[in-house]
Parts: C-alpha cells; structure tokens; sequence
C-alpha cells in the first residue's frame, strides 16, 4: 500500500497491487498450514470453487462500487439493487410463464431472456435515479444512495407480495426460480467466474484506456477543475452511478441463480459494505480520483481469502464471523495504506484518548481470539496486547518529546 | 475620530502597545514578509494600507497567532512575547475580525460569542441565560439589536461582523484587528460600525484597520501603515499625508518600461461584452458585475485589473460558461452572439480559461504530466476507440515544448513540478484545444520572478500568434507590461479604461480605489 504518487507510472498503486498479492499468498499459505483438516492440501479443486464463486459474486458489483468510488461518490444501495434485481427477473418470467414457474418447469430461453433484460434495464433506470438527484437535486451522495438502501429492498419485497398475489394462489414473499438456465448459472462456478474476469478486463479497459474512464478519474481527482476543463461532470457521474447499478443487477441474477429462489427480504442484505470495503482493500480512496481494477480485484479475493481461512480454522460457519473479519480487515488495510503515505509523520496512541484506546483494543482483541481459540488463548492475547500497546505508547511519546 | 495622537514620528513615540520589528515569513515559494516593523501608539486607529499579496493580512495573522513568523521580535505592552496559536493571543488582548468571518452559522448568537468558554451553571450544564445576558449587554453597546438566541446563519453580513467584535470584547481585548471590515457592508451599516469604532476607541482600545478604500481611511486613522511587497514602505501621520500620497506608495515601484516588449499589432475584433450584469442573489450590492463592456481584438492582450472581490474573476467565468446562467447582456465572439452555459460549450467554441487558483481549479494531483495536458483534448490521442499511450504523449509534447515546460518526462508526477511549470502545462492543456480567445485569470500568482518572465515572453508570443488574451493580474506592473489595453474594475463596475500610452500604476489604482 505504500504506493508512491509521484512514481513514473501513470496511475499509481501499482506497489499497492504486489502488496496484496503477497497477502493473499500468504494468507493461503497460512491457512493450509494452521488448518487441521488440510483441505487446501487434499481438496484443492473443492477449496479453490468455494472462494472462486464467492468471490466471483462480490467482485462483479465490487467494480461497480469501485468506478462510483474513483469518481468521487459512493452508492450505498447496491445490495438493495442485488434484492431488487432478482425480483424484477423473477416477476418478469412469472408474468411471462405463470404456469410454468409455478410447475417448477423450464420456461423457455426468451422468457429468460426477457427476465434478466428487465433487470439491467431497472440497473440503468435506478443508475439513471442517483445521478439525477446528486447532480439536478444536489443531494449528497450518501444521502441519495442511503435512499435508495432502504427503498429499493421494500420496493422489492412489494412488488413480490403484489405479483404474487395477482399471477399465484396465494401471496408470497418469496418466488422460485427452477429453470435449467440458472441452474446451469448455479452448477457451473466458472460461468460466474468468467463473467467476472470478462468485466473486469472491460472495466481496466475503460478505465485506463477511454476518454470516459480518464474523465471518470479526473471528477473524482478534482471536481471543480473538470468541470472548468470542458469535462461534463454530470454525464460521468450518469454513467458512474449506471455502471454501479448495473454490476449490481448482475449479480442479483447469479444471487437468485445461487439459491434457485428471488428472496427480497434478505438477499444481499449488506453485501454494499462488503463491495466498498473490498474496493478500499484495494487501494480505491473515498476521497475519489485513485483506483485501480487490479487493485479492486485483489482485495476482494483477499477478503474472500481471509473469510474462507478463518472458516477453515475455527470449523464453524464464516457467515457469522464474516462481519467481523471486513471490518478487521478494511481497518488493517487502509491504516497501513496511510502509513505508507506519511511514514512516522504521525502517534498512533496520542493524549488521553490514545490511553482510553489502550484497554479497548486489548480486549477487543482478546475477546476475539477467545471466542474461536478458547479462554486462556483469549486471555494470553489480550495480555500480551496490553503490554505491547503500553509500550508503543511509553516507545511514542518518549520519541515525541525528545523530538 | 480617536484619541490624538502627537505629530512626531515613529521613532520618538514613547510607549507602543504594539511593537513588531524584523518580522520575516517564508512560505514556499515566496517570502510574504520581509524584515516587516510595525510600532502602533496604544488607543490609535492604525491603517495598514498596501496592494494585493503586500503582506497585510500576513502581518495581522502573525499577530493574531494564526501564523508565527520565522525572524522578527514581537513586543505587546513591553513584554516580548511570542504565540503559538490564536488561543495565546486572545489571552494576551488580541482579537481579530477576519475578512471572511469565523462564526459557526448553525449555533445561536450567544454560542458563538462563549464558543470554547462557555459558562456553566453549578451542575455543570451550559448556562444559556448568562450568557444571553452579557451578550445581549455586548449587543447593546454595539447599536446591534439583534436577540442573542437568534440562529447566527440567519443574519445579515454586517450584524455578524457586530457579533464577531462582541465576542472580542467579552474576551476583553485591548487590541482589535479589523480585515477589510467594509468590503461586504451597506453604506448605514459602514456608519454603525464607524460610530462602533469611535466608541471603542474612547473607551482606549487600539485599533489595526485593513483597508483598501482610501477616503475611509482618512476618516478615521490616526496613522497608516503603507507594505509594499511584503515589506514597510512608510509610516505617516494621517494629518501629514494625502490619498494621493499613499496609494503612490502602495503602487510605488519604478515606473516599468512599457516599451520592454516591441508593440503588438492587434486586428479585427473577435470578443465583445455589452452591459454584462451578473446578479448576486442575498448580498447587499445585488450584484457582482454591473454594466461591464468591453471588446477583445484578435491579437491583443487586455488587462483587467481591480482589487480583491471587484469582480474579475466572475467577468472571466461568465464569459466562459462558468458561472451561473443567470446573466444578462451579450457576448459576442466573431460577431457571432452566443450564451455558454457549460465551460465545455465554450471550449468548443473557441475559449479557454486559465483559472486563477491553481491547485483547486487546475490541477489534478492524481494524474502525470501527460494527462494533465491532454485532458480537454483527449479526443486527439485515441486510436482505434482506445485512448493510445503513445498517441497521447505525441499529442502532448508539442505544446510542453512550445510552452517550456521543464519536466523529466510526459510521465513525471505534476505534483512534483515547479508552480512555473504547473501554470505552462495549463497553458499547454488549452492550446490544445486550438483556442481563439485566451483567459487568463492571474496566472503568475505564486509563480517565482524567473519563471513569470518565461510566462510573458510565452503570452506575447501566443499574442502574436493570433490569439485575443484578456489577463487579469494582482500586479500592476504585470499588467503594464502585458497589456495593449487596461480595463479597471471596482465593486463590480467598470470605472476606466486606459490605452498602454495612458496606463499608469497610480492611475488604475486611483480607479480601482474609486467608489
């Protein structure tokens, strides 16, 4: 992460890349050997299609995410867009084949097709929304996209109850998708991998090699001085906010297909996070103007990576550590990213609220280490991070006042 | 107006509350202050008076604590005495009244005159009423009627400036600065606060005045400082010296040959403005630019010189589509009546603009030398769809050579190139755009002397080219040099226009003090 900005390259973060790289080696390394059932070793091809699908999944509106980021805003709803997407799938093919999705039996490749049009045309439509209220309306970003977080999963499960309701016997919250095509999206990992690999060139393509993606750049980098050079900002940022809405529209098909079922109440529930946190593992600031997709797409094979390995190790579920395990590593990541940037320039353990953060984390850190390793490994770490905390904090502002 | 003060001069004055002497400031680039004294007698009014970039507000700054000066020695009632913030300073008697003012809009009135010393009852919650209480005291011997509960957002420029002195005095200061207090105050409320004034001078407060209109200078100083390029020109005794005197000594430098560059030979017209008006919706003067004409000839370059906040920059991004719609007049460019209402309609058309700050409205750090010149003119650089690397570096190194911009490569860091250099490959980015009409809004600011010449020498010659520049500049000599013509602005209105033959440095300053 310790990228240089004024490095020969044209865009920089290019050591930022290498960085996560190794991390990501390491961290399979590590984990093949802590794991004590071995299964990177024994289950390679088993292993590698679990990560590869769910991490085929997060990085196709993990770079929808990251063009909103490098253009300087954010789109908070792109879970919500997953939600609503499968439903519009769903309800188009119900209304288009009641009987046969009601039978469970195939539907036909144009009703399909119909299906997944309407939801990249919704992806357009809601992209098309966010632009119109952050530049006509002048909301911020944030404001507009925590909008469309909350209004989009309800518009979803509405629109479920009221076609429901109207095409089936009976009103549901929920509809199943049976068709052998997303079955085939389902058993087929690679399908959703290549899709992935394919927009992801496209998206590196866009970005480092057309007038838009340099434009893309250019409104997050300074959005005043792009304006005043001829640059319609509010056209980038249509497209910005469309591109996020659309990668998100795709997923929402591969979400359905994953489940066999359209499943508005919690699918993609919070996964926005996960794609903004995958696209700031990754070098992209939220500042704007810096991204790269290499970048993008590592983090969130990292995060994947490191979700996965934490599974293997403690056995249990990673759903429920999964939160746990972005949050920890978005924190890492972005603090040694700055670090990188202004070496040493900076305490880690200022004043009174560094003192008050001492404790904090020693517990935090035990806590988590005791609740997957057992009490007296919980109670060794955070004793141990007692100590070295207090003496970065003795190390510190001894060094400060000599200086 | 004020204690009188006695008639000898500085160096006999017995007893100065204020005492600054050798002060020095570098910031990078550029020496703000250099070896700068100042002496002010206590309960004097004191006007600091000097051009655009002369030091003034540095100076104040330096006393106030916002900034702490490099060399120099500081005495407040005999004490030497030295801040490391603004905090010190308060402590010491000092209170400043910046130009742009530092009230918290969303906090009632009485919060922002106890911001940070709020007073608290015996369990230790904010004691609201208090505090309205003095506030309201405060208010009252300022002729503000204002309630203190009142939401500070909410009123007008000048009550706010009244609550900024309120809050001076509730700290007691015995010593205010006043930057430009004027500049945004309607003629009844410049009275009030004149009458404030003579009030607080009674009552033996000392008074530093920025000012850049000389009448009401002379109206209340006792003594006016005069800097110069970060340097002290003179200080007068008010009675001992004339408006005439003074703004020769802000502008003061030899006169510059005007003859330096060999005359330029413009022909046919090709920008015109009539009766520009631009609306400046909740302010007093309801306008930014009033009743300004002027015409552009191919070939030539027109200066338009004026003070802080007279409205050159806003003439510039009207002109090129970026400021709001809301004009009215006409522009005509080759005759041709037109209406921009984005910078890019206007890049099309022909104009391009060279913003005045750099690094806000210019640059983009993120990127390299190359795609800081090639932005405006991407659609040159692409092969096939794609934008080509090498396209684009061929693109751009006509106008880095043609600009002289001194750079490793066309993939060096622009962050890492001289203020010069940025400014060339800002030039460079809009020649590429094949421009007609040139603006260039103070485009030597913080630019080193070497490199302002390489800057002259490179107008004069896009000039001769063809192109119609119009050029604003801080500096006058700036302007004498370059331009054919120069149009003065004051507060929005045009007030003269000079040929080069009959352009003087005390002449446009005379018209730029004017209203």
């Amino acid at each position: 992460m310790s990228d240089k900005h004024t490095s020969g390259r044209r865009w920089p973060a290019w050591s930022s890349e290498w960085t996560l790289l190794i991390a990501v080696v390491v961290a399979v390394i590590a984990t093949t050997v802590i794991d004590s059932n071995h299964s990177y070793l024994y289950r390679p091809l088993e292993s590698l299609r679990d990560i590869a699908r769910n991490t085929a999944l997060l990085g196709i509106f993990a770079l929808g995410a990251a063009v909103v980021i490098i253009a300087g805003g954010i789109d908070l709803s792109l879970g919500s867009m997953i939600a609503f997407s499968g439903m519009v799938c769903a309800t188009t093919m119900l209304a288009l084949a009641p009987e046969e999705m009601m039978a469970s039996k195939p539907v036909g490749g144009w009703v399909v097709a119909a299906g997944i049009g309407m939801s990249m045309l919704v992806g357009l439509a809601v992209g098309t929304l966010h632009a119109w209220l952050v530049t006509s309306i002048r909301l911020p970003p944030f404001i507009a996209t925590l909008a469309t977080l909350v209004g989009l999963r309800s518009l979803a499960r509405a629109l479920c109850e009221s076609t429901t309701a109207a095409l089936t016997p009976s009103k549901s919250a929920q509809i199943y998708v049976a068709d052998p095509f997303f079955k085939m999206l389902r058993d087929n990992v690679w399908i959703s991998v290549a899709v992935f690999a394919v927009l992801a060139f496209a998206t590196w393509v866009l970005l480092t090699r057309t007038i838009l993606g340099r434009h893309v750049h250019a409104l997050g980098g300074n959005e005043d001085a792009a304006r005043l050079a001829g640059i319609r900002t509010e056209n980038v940022k249509w497209f910005a906010y469309c591109f996020a809405a659309v990668t998100a529209s795709l997923a929402g098909i591969f979400y359905v297909a994953n489940e066999s079922v359209a499943a508005p109440v919690n699918q993609g529930r919070g996964h926005e996070l996960n794609a903004i946190a995958a696209a700031v593992v990754g070098g992209c600031s939220l500042a704007g103007g810096v991204g790269t997709v290499p970048g993008t797409v590592l983090g969130t094979i990292f995060l994947r990576v490191v979700i996965d390995a934490v599974s293997k190790v403690i056995k249990t579920g990673a759903d429920v550590y999964e939160g746990l395990i972005v949050g920890v590593v978005v924190v890492i990541a972005v603090t040694f990213g700055q670090f990188g940037q202004r070496a040493g320039s900076r305490q880690l353990l200022p004043g009174p609220l560094g003192l008050a953060a001492i404790p904090v984390l020693a517990i935090f850190a035990g806590g988590m280490v005791g609740m997957t390793l057992g009490t007296s490994a919980g109670t060794g770490t955070g004793v141990v991070a007692l100590v070295l905390l207090s003496g970065l904090r003795t190390w510190e502002s001894r060094s400060a006042s000599a200086g | 107006m004020g204690i009188p003060f006695g008639v000898s001069g500085v160096t006999s004055m017995s007893e100065p509350v204020i005492s600054m002497q050798g002060i020095t400031k570098r910031f990078p680039g550029v020496v703000a202050l250099d070896n700068v004294s100042l002496e002010v007698a206590p309960g004097e009014l004191h006007a600091i008076c000097g051009e655009n970039g002369a030091g003034k507000s540095t100076l104040m700054k330096i006393l106030s604590g916002v900034y702490q000066p490099d060399a120099g020695v500081m005495t407040i009632g005999g004490a030497s005495i030295r801040f490391a913030n603004t905090r010190e300073a308060e402590r010491a008697g000092i209170a400043i009244i910046h130009q742009e003012l530092a009230l918290v809009d969303d906090l009632p009135v009485l919060a922002n005159v106890f911001l940070g010393r709020e007073r608290r009852t015996r369990l230790g919650l904010l004691d609201d009423r208090s505090m309205a209480l003095e506030t309201a005291r405060l208010l009252e011997t300022l002729e503000c009627g204002v309630s203190p509960r009142v939401r500070t957002g909410s009123l007008r420029v000048g009550d706010q400036q009244l609550i900024e002195i309120a809050k001076a005095l509730s700290l007691d200061a015995r010593i205010l600065v006043m930057d430009e207090p004027t500049s945004a105050l309607t003629e009844s409320e410049s009275a009030r606060l004149e009458r404030v004034i003579a009030s607080l001078l009674a009552r033996g407060t000392t008074i530093l005045y920025i000012s850049h209109k000389m009448e009401e200078v002379f109206r209340l100083a006792d003594r006016i400082t005069v800097l110069r390029d970060g340097r002290t020109v003179r200080t007068l005794e008010k009675s001992q010296t004339s408006p005439r005197e003074v703004t020769s000594l802000m502008v003061g430098r030899e006169i510059h040959d005007a003859s330096s560059m060999p005359a330029r030979a413009p022909s046919e017209p090709i920008l015109e403005v009539q009766d520009l008006h631009l609306p400046w919706p909740g302010h007093v003067r309801g306008y930014r630019l009033d009743a300004v004409s002027l015409s552009l000839r191919r070939g030539e370059v027109l200066g338009v010189a004026g003070l802080m906040g007279a409205g050159r920059t806003e003439l510039l991004e009207t002109i090129f589509g970026a400021s709001p719609p809301t004009w009215r007049g006409q522009i005509r460019l080759r005759g041709q009546q037109v209406r921009f209402c984005h910078p890019a309609e206007a890049c099309a058309a022909g104009i391009a603009m060279v913003t005045e700050d750099r690094k806000r409205l210019g640059l983009f750090p993120e990127f390299d030398v190359a795609a800081n010149v090639s932005l405006s003119a991407l659609e040159r650089a692409r092969s096939g769809g794609l934008v080509s690397r090498k396209a684009e570096e061929e693109l751009v190194a006509e106008p880095i050579q043609a600009t002289g911009v001194k750079t490793p490569g066309p993939h060096a860091a622009i962050t890492g190139l001289s203020g010069g250099n940025q400014q060339k490959c800002i030039i460079a980015r809009w020649l590429l755009t094949q421009p007609q009409v040139l603006l260039l809004d103070d485009p030597t600011r913080g630019i080193d002397v070497g490199a302002k010449a390489e800057l002259y020498a490179l107008i004069d010659q896009l000039c001769r080219e063809g192109l119609g520049v119009i050029l604003t500049s801080s500096e006058l000599p700036e302007l004498l040099t370059l331009s054919d013509r120069v149009i003065v602005l004051a507060e929005g209105r045009l007030t003269a226009e000079f040929s080069r033959s009959e352009a003087t440095e005390q002449k446009i300053m005379e018209a730029a003090t004017a209203g």
